[in-house]
């Protein structure tokens, strides 16, 4: 069996490498079987496709997609430099 | 005293899922400021058709916007026809150079461009050993000394750096510390300080915070998209200049 660290690694590079996806903000943590993937994008459809190109680059582990939306907000308070 | 407000936002990361929704955002942004700055991380691929997708986004607000490219920009080495489409769109981008406007009777400065990585003094890497590695650094040293150029002819009253790249680490607290030097250099912040900038605004850092100083005291304000959490921050900057 592949040691977790470096299937970590691999899905953390493949993410990133990926066309689909292009993410290098995304954390990804192997606990045994289980592959936790956190961070933030824009979209449901960005978050969807995380967890695809993940789970094709783990067979036989098990994806848990922690990632959240972000959500951009209207401009605050301004700053006073 | 006139006050120049400052919006800001960087790592916007367009694509043809994000269409038409940013752009909801700038609604009365003349209301709010006086002018966008954009830090770079403008589209996901750095393709063309992402481009294109940008500038629709940012064309036509009754303020001037001035962007500068990201390392995602760069991806699928469309960078120049990319900067070309925002040109077009009345966009001014910032490619180790510098303009300025006025605004309100202040002449505004902004120099600055993508920057680069390398690391943080005593922490950083130099030009020794592989080509590959001298490479590296060199690209850094080069930016910022064109940026010290830039910022010397500028004849302003307010100068701001427009930077993907960080100067600082404080800016990048929450980041994991191995890969600090792929988010910035101290070589930014050291041309900020010899040419007396009045902020250096950057992106890059998702993970980062908004918050900074260089250690010659500029302020550094990351507005990466994941870290103000708004469609932009604005900064007030005095208009009386040094």
């Amino acid at each position: 069996m592949e040691t977790p660290h470096y299937v970590a690694a691999r899905v953390q590079r493949v993410l990133a490498e990926d066309d689909r996806t292009t993410e290098l903000g995304i954390r990804v943590d192997v606990r045994g079987e289980h592959v936790f993937l956190r961070g933030q994008v824009p979209s449901e459809k960005r978050r969807r496709v995380i967890e695809e190109v993940a789970r094709e680059a783990t067979p036989g582990l098990r994806v848990h997609n922690e990632i959240t939306l972000v959500e951009v907000r209207e401009p605050g308070e301004e700053e006073h430099l | 005293m006139t006050d120049l407000r400052i919006a800001a936002v960087a790592d916007i990361h367009l694509g043809s899922d994000l269409s038409g929704q940013y752009r909801k955002r700038l609604e009365d942004i003349e209301h709010r400021a006086d002018v966008l700055l954009v830090g770079g991380d403008l589209t996901r691929h750095g393709t063309a058709t992402e481009g294109r997708i940008v500038a629709d986004e940012l064309h036509g607000l009754p303020i001037p916007v001035i962007a500068v490219l990201g390392n995602h920009d760069y991806h699928s080495d469309a960078d120049r026809k990319i900067v070309q489409t925002l040109r077009d769109a009345g966009i001014t981008v910032l490619d180790d150079d510098a303009m300025t406007i006025t605004v309100n009777g202040v002449r505004l400065g902004i120099a600055g461009g993508k920057g680069f990585g390398g690391g943080f003094a005593g922490k950083c890497a130099s030009e020794f050993g592989e080509p590959e590695t001298k490479a590296f650094v060199r690209h850094t040293r080069e930016i910022a000394d064109r940026w010290r150029r830039a910022m010397k002819d500028l004849d302003a009253d307010r100068t701001i750096v427009l930077s993907h790249y960080s100067p600082v680490k404080e800016t990048l607290m929450g980041e994991p510390p191995e890969i600090y030097p792929f988010l910035g250099s101290y070589l930014l912040a050291e041309a900020a300080d010899a040419e007396g900038a009045d902020l250096f605004i950057h992106g890059h850092a998702h993970a980062g915070m908004e918050q900074g100083v260089t250690p010659g005291g500029v302020r550094v304000r990351n507005v990466a998209l994941p870290v103000i959490k708004h469609a932009y921050a604005v900064y007030c900057l005095d208009g009386e200049g040094q």
